[in-house]
């Protein structure tokens, strides 16, 4: 396929493991591009703080928080099926489907909120399934089964819902939307943080995790270590279906209706916040790279900039393009800095 | 006709898309008379003259083995230049259209040097660059259209040859017979199909990589161009929203049509069938007053279909080689 | 490690950085009003809200009354947008909410951080926090422009087509409602509702090709929305065709000249100057120690029982070239009695 991110990350473990043996364990950490993202987040927070009216505002805080809560799990729902090195152009209309689920239980068959937030997860798990299926019987790349079954799965929900939105949500679902827990932070955001917790539980402790790594970095050489590797690009595709379920119940939460638009036509609107929080967090585009913190450091990033950016009143309209502009550089920084550590590798 | 003629005829690429075009207007015909009514021939080939563009914008980029995702991005950068320049400069037309032309060939070039000269994946630039195109064209237009088109634009995008052919579907027809000349006859039309086959052996055997990169990516830029600029003179106003949907339709059709994702193998005729396949099925739920909201089902179902008939066909091939 | 240490790095710099903003407080007086006013998105029907807001912060001593666009048709955009205006310090709010119920919550916050809301161009669903709805009655210039197009098509069962805008926009059912009451009302049928059209691309492709393939089928259009009405009145033009009755919507130059040029009937014109300006003047009101009159005389329609309609009006050839005026004139009008009609004021 033509997604030919150029992998240097075999060379990144020999540059690491020579800094440490040359006693300077803190150069790795310097270069590594979770500590690039703190630096660029320390850097803005204290732009924005000085220069916007409003930045540091406890609402303003508490607000910034939820929306990085949804943006880390959209980054990490994305992130799940990156790692098998396929990309999934249907978190959003997932999401949306699930969300639209979770609404229809508890408004038409009046079903208690956890029950019906267990459905939506299955849904979304099941519709990940159906693209993990769809991908590894055609052996075709996930870009085209995904952009595929992303007209499909909004397709059929609007058809099914006739666009319209279910808004009798229970206020103890809802109330998690508004909530505030210690001092200015949303339940929401410790919920991301905490599913990113078991995320990279999984990844660093399990069997399953290293598998899935695994079948992402060589899927031949998984597959001949015994590997199931169909099983496992399924299962990534259910994991990153529950966890687009996740973010749209965020959504529902915090405006306290399943709206068919939340994430846009077919979903769209989801993508890019999708691909920034991985890409910025380290993510390879050619799997085996499962970044958990960069990736929540990324969403923390762009929802920090969206924020900060609209506060310095450029105008709401330039804010995509600074976002743009700001992947791209660091796509740069970030090759910048795998090129110093090949070159420092051969020194 | 002979046997072995039919069967190579069967064989050739276009045969199973021409043969599903032909039937869908054939069913689409039998149902509802007035689908040949020559307004209606009129409303599909503007259709299709404005989608083939958008098609082919993504195939030339699909051709080199990459993707796309600012096709729209630059189609409506493009758009809103073009309308912009006429309402707020005053230029004529014809200075608009060149100047117009040259973003979407600038915007091109630029995605495409910066994918060669960093490696990065083409999916992630144009991902960024999409933003960045999308975004300075919300800067520039605050989401407000332009409406001061120049008359000539609008009679332009009304306007039919022979009270048949609209005037749109005509640059359209010497786009893509130069692009098939381009691809089929011209040096660097094999240079962009090896690229797109094998990189490595194309750049062993000589080729700049390098330049048909840039260079590939600079059509397509100049083709959402295109793509943009008729869709003002259609829509009589210079939308910002224009090319918001066109990600979808742009690899649906070359896709439905034939083209392999991986590289090397495209070709125009059967794009073409493929986006008037498309069109034909918009057209036929409307026609039949289908649910609207079926569209987009029918869309994903129609590519996860072609997809599969094209892995069927792929493994058949390979199976008869061995 | 490094994930631990994060919220700790944020939260010191976020104090750091505390010392240079202040905090929103309560500080009534007229000067400080600060009135942001919000769409849901990019439309042309707004582009008058920006000058209404402007007027209205000059005519009554506002610090200021700004028109605030999210770069798309988008809740989330909206609600983010919103969030961020709280923050600059915008203590008054005009919304055309991104949707009836799902922007509750978000109005509900803007309320509880002391900003008053009141919505206007669409309603919120009640129960919600906004003081109260001033809109367009879309149900009722729905009806009064289809009982137009019914007269201009003249005797005779007619079959009229339905043109309207996004489904999400709640508008959008009241209108179709209307349209199908009006025709029913004199015997006349509506043939086909399109619908989710207000958007240059989708609108031109489904009108064209449903005239291309129904237009013998259709004695006349009624459109409910802004771009559709755009799109239908070209289509009109280039079929050339003047036995297909027609009555718009808004004031979109296509369609003034359509209307001019005799390929359009007349449009139902809207009020969303008035909309604004006297939405930014309620809100700073609102901030004064006002409060809305406990029975107040408000209309109500399908979403809340707080209305107010801001007027509607038909124009056809004749005054197509005084729809500002009439426009303006209902303002005034509406204004000159605002205060005692609906506030209570110390």
């Amino acid at each position: 396929m033509p997604l030919s991110y150029d992998t240097s990350s075999a060379a990144a473990l020999p540059a690491a493991t020579s800094a440490l043996r040359s006693g300077l364990p803190r150069s790795r950490i310097f270069i590594s591009n979770e500590f690039g993202l703190i630096l660029l987040i320390v850097i803005f927070a204290l732009v924005f703080g000085t220069m916007t009216h409003g930045f540091t505002s406890h609402f303003n805080l508490f607000t910034l928080g939820r929306n990085t809560a949804v943006n880390i799990m959209i980054g990490l729902s994305m992130m799940t099926v990156i790692v098998t090195g396929g990309l999934n152009l249907a978190v959003g209309a997932i999401g949306v489907c699930a969300a639209m689920l979770c609404g229809y239980a508890l408004q038409v068959l009046h079903l208690p909120w956890p029950i019906a937030l267990l459905l939506a997860l299955a849904l979304g798990a099941a519709l990940g399934a159906v693209n993990g299926f769809a991908v590894v019987r055609t052996g075709l790349h996930s870009f085209i089964i995904t952009l595929a079954t992303m007209s499909i799965f909004y397709g059929v929900m609007i058809f099914l819902t006739r666009a319209e939105a279910y808004r009798n949500i229970p206020f103890g679902f809802v109330h998690f939307g508004s909530m505030k827990v210690l001092g200015d932070v949303s339940p929401l955001l410790l919920l991301a943080l905490a599913v990113a917790l078991a995320l990279a539980a999984l990844y660093r402790g399990s069997v399953l995790g290293r598998e899935m790594l695994a079948t992402g970095a060589r899927r031949e050489a998984a597959e001949l270590s015994g590997i199931r590797t169909g099983r496992i690009i399924t299962l990534c595709h259910m994991l990153s279906g529950a966890l687009a379920t996740v973010a749209a119940l965020m959504l529902v939460a915090r405006n306290g209706a399943a709206i068919p638009s939340m994430a846009g036509q077919l979903g769209q609107d989801w993508l890019l916040p999708a691909f920034l929080a991985p890409v910025l967090g380290g993510a390879v585009l050619n799997g085996g790279k499962a970044p958990v913190f960069g990736t929540c450091l990324g969403a923390a990033l762009v929802s920090m900039l969206t924020s900060g950016l609209l506060l310095m009143q450029l105008g709401a309209f330039w804010v995509q393009t600074f976002l743009g502009l700001l992947l791209l550089l660091a796509m740069f920084l970030d090759k910048a800095r795998r090129s110093y550590l090949a070159y420092r590798n051969l020194a | 006709m002979s046997k072995q003629s039919l069967l190579r005829l069967a064989q050739a690429d276009w045969f199973g898309p021409l043969v599903v075009t032909l039937a869908a207007i054939a069913i689409i015909r039998g149902f509802s008379p007035d689908f040949l009514s020559p307004y209606n021939i009129q409303t599909l080939l503007i259709a299709l003259a404005i989608n083939a563009l958008i098609a082919f914008s993504q195939m030339i980029i699909i051709a080199i083995g990459q993707m796309n995702l600012s096709v729209g991005a630059i189609g409506g950068l493009a758009a809103i230049a073009f309308a912009g320049m006429m309402q707020v400069w005053h230029l004529p037309v014809a200075l608009a259209a060149i100047l117009s032309l040259l973003i979407g060939i600038f915007c091109g070039a630029l995605n495409g040097a910066l994918i060669s000269a960093t490696g990065i994946s083409a999916f992630v630039i144009t991902l960024a660059t999409l933003a960045i195109y999308k975004g300075i064209n919300l800067g520039i237009t605050q989401a407000q259209p332009f409406y001061g088109i120049a008359a000539s634009v609008k009679h332009f995008g009304n306007a039919a040859l022979f009270g048949l052919i609209p005037m749109l579907a005509v640059p359209t027809a010497i786009i893509a017979v130069a692009l098939w000349f381009l691809l089929t006859r011209l040096p660097i039309g094999r240079f962009i199909l090896a690229v797109g086959g094998n990189e490595h052996a194309a750049s062993l055997s000589g080729i700049s990589v390098r330049s048909v990169v840039i260079l590939a990516h600079a059509i397509s830029g100049f083709l959402a161009a295109c793509a943009g600029m008729l869709l003002v003179a259609r829509l009589q106003l210079g939308q910002p929203s224009i090319g918001d949907d066109w990600l979808i339709l742009s690899f649906a059709a070359p896709v439905i049509g034939g083209a392999v994702l991986s590289g090397g193998h495209v070709s125009v005729v059967t794009t073409l069938l493929g986006v008037a396949m498309v069109a034909l099925i918009t057209q036929a739920l409307v026609v039949f007053s289908i649910d609207p909201f079926l569209v987009q089902v029918v869309l994903g179902l129609l590519i996860l279909a072609a997809v599969g008939i094209n892995r069927l066909r792929e493994t058949h091939l390979i199976a008869r080689r061995a | 490690m490094l994930r631990r240490s994060m919220p700790r790095v944020m939260r010191a710099l976020l104090v750091a950085g505390a010392f240079g903003c202040a905090a929103i407080g309560p500080v009534y007086a007229a000067s400080d009003t600060m009135v942001a006013l919000v769409p849901p998105g990019p439309h042309p029907y707004f582009a008058t809200w920006k000058q209404g807001g402007a007027d209205a912060a000059k005519a009554f001593g506002l610090k200021a009354a700004d028109f605030k666009v999210p770069q798309q048709w988008q809740l989330s955009e909206q609600n983010e947008l919103l969030e961020s205006l709280l923050a600059q310090g915008y203590n008054g709010f005009v919304i055309f909410p991104g949707d009836p119920v799902g922007s509750v919550s978000t109005v509900s916050e803007m309320v509880s951080n002391g900003a008053p809301v009141v919505t206007a161009g669409g309603c919120l669903k009640d129960p919600s926090d906004a003081a109260f709805c001033l809109a367009t009655d879309t149900g009722n210039s729905a009806y009064l422009g289809t009982k137009q197009l019914i007269r201009a098509m003249g005797p005779g069962k007619k079959r009229i087509l339905h043109l309207t805008g996004f489904l999400a926009d709640p508008n959008t059912q009241l209108r179709i409602d209307a349209v199908e009451k009006a025709a029913t009302e004199s015997g006349d049928q509506v043939v086909q509702v399109i619908a989710d059209i207000d958007a240059p691309e989708p609108a031109a492709e489904k009108v064209n090709a449903y005239l291309a393939a129904h237009a013998n089928d259709v004695d006349g259009i009624i459109s409910t929305a802004w771009v559709p009405s755009v799109v239908a009145a070209n289509a009109l033009r280039k079929i050339g065709d003047k036995r297909i009755h027609m009555v718009a919507i808004d004031t979109d130059q296509v369609v003034l000249q359509a209307i001019k040029d005799g390929y359009v009937d007349g449009t139902m014109i809207q009020n969303p100057y008035g909309q604004a300006y006297i939405g930014a003047y309620a809100v700073d009101k609102l901030r004064s120690g006002c409060q809305v009159k406990a029975d107040a005389p408000f209309k109500s329609n399908a979403l809340t029982k707080k209305f107010i309609d801001s007027g509607t009006a038909f124009v056809d050839a004749h005054d197509v070239d005084s729809y500002v005026q009439t426009m303006q004139d209902k303002t005034k009008q509406l204004l000159s009695t605002f205060a005692t009609t609906y506030l209570t004021c110390k």
